[in-house]
């Protein structure tokens, strides 16, 4: 008994970890919902970005400083964090202009075709060979009563929980935050009021590009292969996003975890004892998925919005 | 009218005529033999899509500096299919009817091949070499299995070797496999079922979906089941994450990958947890001490072959561009597809491609049954093995 609830607390574990990943990506989707109502399908390939230029900058100080040590991963992530500053603002110039009075499917899908066009440009510039990205904590882990947790994963917890707060406090409590809602839920009544609806929409494209950024950096180490396929990770996150309630920040986290745990149990200890479980391993997530939006269909943290018209 | 049946009748016949060369065959001129090659340049599977045909072009090019196959030189037209069975049908198609090709070579994937067997029954044109080692291929009862001539030893009796292997070092180990969850999976599969059933033993299967990167619940399960030795029927990125997992976890089976598993990243990424590890491979390793070896060393060296390029992806389309000239010489000077077919039939335990010995017969177009293996020591891949079947 001590023995199986070991393993499980240990596959919980792990799923958390992986949990943390799709809600980092799920945070970059509803990031941009939040204040836009647009679902950017192209935030796995800013991830995947973000990813790239971690790995190119890191190998471009590493041959200037020698081997890499902790202060070069720091020094990748500032960097990647500039770049994805620049380059959120440059979607937003893009993308979001250009088309903020068109209809919202149209938007949508620019952004499937950016995200189309970036794995193509990344192919160009990297070249076709899958990269190996090196973690800043190597192989190193902990063990706390039997389960092991890498201190990678620990990070990757960390900034999933810590981005979450952040900008759960930024949307709830700061006027930048409730300028952003009231975008959201009118962009013109909200210019009349004063909220300069442009710079709240360069702002949250530059958020979600951060955060896509971070999550690339953190998750390229422990896919122990980077490449242009990364990208597609941002699907299996969509569905974590929706069951924690599309437009809800802490709902991102929840979802991921929730999906997370429910792959790895699933995949693990379930598996094992109960043959039947191997066979719908690929359809467990979206049969919970449906499970709970038939019960809620605003998802688990979501709330009905209701519009005047 | 009749002037215009008249002048459409000669079209035609010219037509027919400038398609066909001298051997009466599509794709074979005076000066040149024109295959079709369809890769993955742009999808999931576009690093093969580079390396593949830059392999086969290194051995091709060379072959045309000395002379050609009977005087032609040897010209490879590569498609993009993205690894997908419908659009590979079209381009195979395309390079049937529109570029006139003389035969397919390489063609990438299991899905995409078994896409195009009724285009290969209806149009009669040989597949030399798909790129892909499922056992399907050399499946004699499948549709057109006749004009399809595979190279590599198929996953499903890469997977059983493996077993035997590790019974006979250790009659009782106990035995994991982790396979992905697809076409590729289900081959090795089908292997392990059938040295499960010859050697009377049971083997522990784990599933994992294409992508993953998490894997603790399958290797906790191997774990709780006691295994002594873990098949990897994975690719690059899932060996060294099951390996690095079952490192943090403190299990240290014996880890064994099928051929994809090859690669040598999986030394250079998976570090302390990829030490010992056993991988199938194909061929001779591309940078050991052997002929075919040395020579693919000697021309990447001469035509700059990027450092990063060189591997056993590269060396793949090297050593099938070897036994795919050696069937067009076999096909003799006026070459015809049938003529094709009956050359590469009389290959037989034909070792001069740097790979495991090829032997095809009427009713026998597996190629190869055997593998060699491949050991991690010291982070440096060694060979440990002779061919094994």
């Amino acid at each position: 008994m001590n023995s199986l609830f070991t393993e499980i607390s240990q596959e919980i574990v792990s799923g958390i970890a992986l949990g943390s990943i799709y809600a980092l990506i799920a945070l970059g989707f509803i990031l941009i919902y939040k204040a836009t109502e647009v679902v950017n399908f192209a935030q796995g390939e800013l991830m995947m970005v973000g990813a790239y230029v971690n790995f190119f900058l890191i190998q471009s100080f590493t041959s200037s400083m020698g081997a890499p040590t902790f202060l070069t991963f720091i020094l990748g992530l500032l960097g990647s964090i500039i770049f994805a500053v620049l380059f959120g603002w440059f979607l937003d110039l893009i993308i979001n202009r250009p088309m903020k009075d068109e209809p919202v499917f149209s938007i949508i899908m620019a952004t499937i075709s950016i995200g189309i066009v970036l794995r193509a440009i990344v192919g160009l510039i990297a070249g076709p060979m899958s990269l190996v990205p090196k973690s800043p904590f190597g192989g190193a882990h902990i063990q706390l009563s039997g389960i092991i947790i890498s201190i990678l994963d620990l990070f990757i917890i960390g900034a999933a929980i810590a981005l979450v707060a952040v900008f759960y406090y930024f949307f709830n409590k700061t006027r930048w935050g409730l300028a952003m809602q009231a975008t959201s839920e009118d962009p013109i009544a909200a210019e009349l009021m004063g909220v300069p609806v442009n710079k709240v929409y360069s702002l949250v494209w530059i958020f979600a590009a951060i955060v896509a950024a971070v999550s690339g950096v953190l998750l390229a180490p422990r896919a122990a292969i980077l490449d242009t396929n990364m990208g597609f990770l941002g699907l299996k996150a969509f569905p974590a996003a929706v069951l924690g309630g599309f437009g809800s920040i802490p709902g991102a986290i929840v979802g991921g975890v929730i999906l997370g745990i429910i792959e790895t149990v699933s995949m693990g200890t379930l598996s094992f004892h109960f043959q039947w479980v191997k066979e719908i391993n690929d359809i467990i997530v979206w049969i919970v998925l449906i499970a709970v939006l038939m019960i809620r269909p605003t998802g688990i943290l979501g709330t009905e919005e209701i519009k005047k018209v | 009218m009749k002037k215009f049946i008249s002048f459409n009748l000669t079209a035609s016949i010219f037509f027919v005529l400038g398609c066909s060369g001298p051997s009466g065959s599509p794709g074979i001129s005076d000066n040149e033999i024109l295959i079709g090659n369809v890769q993955d340049l742009s999808g999931p599977m576009k690093e093969l899509g580079k390396l593949l045909p830059s392999g086969s072009n290194l051995y091709l090019d060379y072959v045309n500096n000395n002379g050609g196959v009977h005087g032609r030189n040897v010209r490879m037209l590569v498609e993009d299919a993205q690894y997908n069975p419908q659009k590979t049908v079209a381009v195979v198609k395309k390079l049937i009817e529109k570029e006139q090709i003389f035969c397919l070579y390489n063609v990438i994937g299991t899905s995409p091949v078994e896409a195009i067997r009724p285009l290969l029954e209806e149009s009669g044109v040989p597949l030399i070499a798909p790129a892909t080692q499922s056992g399907t291929m050399s499946d004699m009862s499948r549709p057109a299995a006749r004009y399809i001539f595979h190279t590599d030893t198929g996953y499903d009796i890469q997977a059983g070797i493996l077993t035997e292997y590790v019974i006979k070092l250790d009659p009782n180990a106990v035995i994991g496999v982790i396979y992905q969850d697809d076409d590729y999976g289900d081959n090795v599969l089908k292997g392990i079922e059938a040295i499960e059933y010859e050697l009377n033993i049971s083997v522990q299967k784990e599933a994992f979906q294409r992508g993953a990167t998490e894997f603790s619940g399958q290797v906790m399960n191997l774990m709780k089941g006691g295994c002594t030795h873990v098949i990897i029927a994975g690719i690059v990125k899932e060996p060294i994450i099951i390996m690095k997992t079952a490192e943090a976890m403190g299990f240290s089976p014996q880890f064994l990958g099928i051929s994809p598993t090859m690669d040598h990243r999986v030394a250079l990424a998976a570090g302390s947890a990829g030490e010992g590890f056993i991988a199938a491979n194909f061929a001779y390793l591309w940078d050991s001490d052997n002929e075919i070896p040395n020579l693919y060393r000697e021309l990447c060296e001469k035509a700059n072959v990027p450092v990063a390029m060189r591997g056993m992806y590269h060396y793949y389309g090297f050593t099938t561009a070897i036994i795919l000239v050696e069937g067009l010489n076999r096909a003799g000077k006026n070459p015809t597809r049938k003529k094709l077919i009956r050359g590469m039939e009389t290959f037989n335990n034909w070792n001069m491609a740097g790979t495991q010995p090829i032997t095809y017969s009427r009713n026998d177009h597996a190629g190869a049954e055997s593998v060699i293996l491949v050991q991690v020591k010291d982070g440096v891949q060694q060979t440990i093995s002779t061919w094994l079947e």
